[in-house]
């Protein structure tokens, strides 16, 4: 062999080793329908679940779509920086909602960022703080979505560059943003601590946009609830840390009013930058568990 | 290099027209910041009654209903083309959708207008809540969030 083929030999191996490499590290690896227990279901919780992640504020149909707007039937376009998505239709309907899921199906969704056909979701959808939920919390939420009227909806796919690849290379990003530990409440708090901090960490998904990211999109643990550039592009999400201390509410009854009601009782700060979509949600929760989101939020110091 | 007259005039009042329409625009965003600081206070003191820290008083509900609709009747005014970006957290859909955006402060302008007759608690809720929420529809959809 000439010098020229035998370096045009060594690049095609490095190339063929490096596409192997990309592959096996990015492949998709759904947990087995064992992993599921037998649970009785409990509708009243799935429904406490899907307001306190506030579903219906990315699921919701477009503006401009006919039927209910207070069902989650998807497709409003969500911009993002690497191009935008359309959040799934999350009704009962076999065709474009979760009709044909099983159960092992949305936990691999809400635990591992993988689709029913075994490919990466991109983290807009944010699994990185649902895999923190329970299973039973998962099966209750599964249950409560399936009990709503189904609604077919357009499908329409994501309008992102290079997808397929892209999509695939979400697997590399998973092992990053995966070697963070789950969240669990730190032992030692009261009941409600402890249930705020559940709440606000893994259904609620607050830190998906109040804790700014790393350089490599995963949630920055050191400026944990310490607010960031708005994920919208333009001005900032606020911390959540220091509320009392920076007077942004007086008591705990304070923001838990704030959380109810929003800026109709002038808690003008919630609604900008989709807050206030997420407000309207949080409204929908039992008092009991808005009231222990409002005591786990003012102990963030 | 020699300028004419007449072009050493119309660079003048080029210029001062330029000048006059900047100091315009940002005109109306100070204006118009000081008018929702005016309501914000004005909430602040409706707000209280709702969440019980105050009592009920027909007097101070007229009077701050009563600032808050006269200056969204001004705030109509307050949104010329071109008055965004900056410091400011007006939303490009302000212009882009003018009906839209006209209507929610018509609704806002119609809500504070009800809050000024109110005359017992039973009927003060229900208003404040219809008011509060026609500023989170406007703000919602109108305003940015927070400039770093």
């Amino acid at each position: 062999m000439t010098r020229r083929s035998r370096s045009a030999a060594t690049l095609a191996t490095l190339l063929v080793a490096g596409a192997a490499a990309f592959w096996l590290l990015t492949r998709p690896a759904p947990l087995p329908a064992s992993v599921v227990p037998s649970h009785e279901l409990d509708l009243r919780n799935g429904e406490t679940l899907f307001h306190a992640g506030s579903c219906l504020a990315c699921h919701r149909p477009p503006d401009d779509a006919p039927g209910d707007h207070g069902l989650p039937s998807g497709g409003r376009p969500f911009p993002t920086p690497i191009g935008v998505f359309y959040p799934q239709n999350l009704t009962p309907d076999p065709e474009t909602g979760l009709g044909r899921w099983n159960e092992i199906d949305f936990v691999n969704a809400m635990r591992l960022g993988i689709s029913p056909s075994g490919t990466h979701y991109f983290p807009a959808f944010p699994y990185a703080s649902y895999r923190s939920m329970t299973m039973a919390d998962l099966l209750d939420l599964r249950a409560y979505l399936r009990s709503l009227p189904a609604v077919r909806s357009g499908p329409r796919a994501a309008r992102v560059p290079l997808l397929t690849l892209a999509r695939r290379g979400v697997g590399l990003w998973k092992r990053i943003a995966f070697r963070q530990p789950a969240f669990s409440p730190a032992p030692g708090h009261p009941l409600s601590w402890t249930r705020g901090a559940y709440l606000v960490n893994a259904p609620g998904h607050c830190g998906e946009c109040h804790t700014p990211k790393d350089v490599l999109m995963v949630a920055d643990q050191s400026r944990f609830m310490a607010g960031g550039p708005h994920p919208g592009g333009e001005g900032k999400v606020p911390s959540l840390r220091g509320l009392l201390a920076r007077k942004r509410y007086k008591s705990a009854d304070d923001l838990v009013l704030a959380l109810q009601n929003g800026e109709t009782l002038g808690y003008e700060h919630l609604s900008s930058g989709g807050m206030a979509a997420i407000q309207e949600n949080l409204a929908r929760l039992p008092e009991g568990d808005v009231q222990a989101i409002a005591a786990y939020l003012l102990s963030l110091e | 290099m020699r300028l004419s007259k007449q072009a050493v005039a119309s660079f003048a009042v080029t210029g001062m027209v330029l000048g006059a329409s900047l100091a315009v625009l940002a005109d109306a965003f100070q204006d118009r910041h000081m008018a929702m600081e005016e309501i914000g206070d004005a909430m602040k003191a409706l707000g209280a009654i709702a969440k019980k820290e105050a009592p009920f008083d027909a007097a101070v509900v007229k009077k701050s209903a009563t600032t808050i609709a006269d200056n969204l009747k001004t705030a109509s005014g307050l949104f010329p083309a071109g008055s965004g970006g900056g410091d400011s957290r007006a939303k490009p859909e302000i212009w882009t959708d003018a009906a839209g955006f006209e209507k929610t402060l018509k609704d806002a302008q119609a809500a504070a207008a009800a809050l000024q007759s109110v005359a017992d608690e039973a009927a003060f809720r229900p208003a404040l809540g219809t008011l509060g929420g026609s500023c989170k529809a406007c703000h919602d959809k109108y305003r940015l969030p927070p400039k770093p």
